[in-house]
């Protein structure tokens, strides 16, 4: 993230939410934010959760079998962003998490 | 019998929460769990719907078939449904969405056709009318920022959208104020049936003042400890559970071995 010398009242704000699948992974959010004007306003904001074990059952219980539930989850979770794409984007997104998603639950 | 459970015992992490529980359900019938907090109630709820954290023994036969041979889900489509105590949130997945794929993989086991967006919403309008939920909950997702009222209520519109064979309500009535409670209530009335059987966990006579159980079972250390007609839970209500968790105090194994 980069405000340059001439931008003056600039605003900015970084969300680094992550999504842990399996209890094999981890996540490191790095923000570089670099100012050159003194009356920006920079925030930045990280979170850290997982496929909570409840989410899953809830959604067996629901009739759901545990891999459709995770992609469930999982796509509820990136909606925010894939809402904000333009339509072609959101389409590959969607279609790239599902196929990433195969056999990582169970 | 829909439901049949002999010598039922559960533990987590080597605490044995269930201690050999006994009870025979049969279609139609309602029939209320009531019992002093730790005794066992959710814990029973929670197994009978195939939570995976407990060590289970024992016989839960479900239509004469194992239930507890069966995953999560299997017993979700074969009918067996679960009103959370603590409903979860799942951020991002509208709830209207949510309840159609629920539905969709329960008709695909009857043997039904999906149905699609259109017809669902017929359905789901008029089913949200007995838990006078309003139609703006359908767009919001899956139980986030819903008050501990309107999560309750999507519960009982799930169930009446699902339509099982065996519901377990779990403390459906705690934390709902006295209008919440009647539309509750009066929402789980119309769901009664004699394909229907319900098992009521509560602790409070008041939801059952709405919802008249044919059997009530009164809970203590793991196992039913005393059986009978709603007045059971009239005289509940007056006198409490410090007689019947003394019963189960005096029925424990341990204490009948060490008589002479």
């Amino acid at each position: 993230m980069n405000i340059l010398k001439t931008a003056t009242g600039a605003r900015n704000h970084t969300q680094c939410d992550s999504l842990l699948l399996g209890s094999q992974c981890g996540a490191h959010t790095f923000p570089y934010i670099e100012v050159m004007n003194p009356t920006a306003q920079v925030e930045h904001e990280a979170s850290t959760s997982t496929i909570g074990e409840d989410q899953l059952f809830y959604c067996r219980q629901r009739a759901i079998p545990v891999e459709d539930a995770a992609s469930m989850i999982v796509n509820g979770f990136c909606r925010e962003v894939f809402k904000e794409l333009p339509m072609e984007f959101a389409v590959e997104a969607q279609k790239l998490l599902s196929v990433s998603l195969e056999g990582c639950v169970g | 019998m829909m439901l049949q459970i002999r010598n039922l015992r559960a533990s987590v992490g080597g605490k044995e929460i269930l201690r050999g529980l006994d009870l025979d359900v049969r279609a139609g019938e309602v029939h209320a769990i009531m019992g002093p907090n730790g005794s066992g109630k959710s814990t029973l709820a929670q197994v009978l719907a195939g939570r995976e954290t407990y060590d289970v023994t024992g016989e839960v036969l479900y239509e004469g078939r194992n239930l507890l041979a069966m995953s999560p889900e299997q017993r979700a489509v074969e009918g067996v449904f679960l009103a959370f105590q603590y409903p979860v949130e799942i951020p991002g997945v509208g709830n209207l969405y949510f309840l159609r794929t629920a539905l969709n993989m329960v008709r695909k086991q009857r043997g039904l056709e999906e149905l699609d967006a259109m017809d669902f919403l017929a359905l789901a309008k008029e089913r949200m009318k007995l838990v006078e939920m309003d139609q703006s909950f359908m767009n919001r997702s899956v139980n986030e920022g819903f008050s501990g009222g309107e999560k309750k209520r999507n519960e009982i519109l799930q169930m009446a959208v699902l339509e099982p064979k065996l519901a377990i309500l779990d403390e459906t009535d705690s934390g709902l104020d006295i209008d919440a409670l009647r539309v509750v209530a009066s929402g789980v009335n119309a769901l009664r049936s004699k394909e229907r059987a319900l098992l009521v966990i509560t602790h409070y006579q008041r939801l059952l003042d709405y919802l008249v159980p044919d059997r009530v079972h009164v809970i203590a250390n793991g196992r039913i400890v005393r059986s009978g007609d709603k007045n059971l839970a009239l005289e509940l209500e007056k006198y409490g559970y410090t007689d019947v968790e003394q019963d189960a105090a005096g029925a424990t194994p341990s204490a009948v071995g060490a008589m002479p």
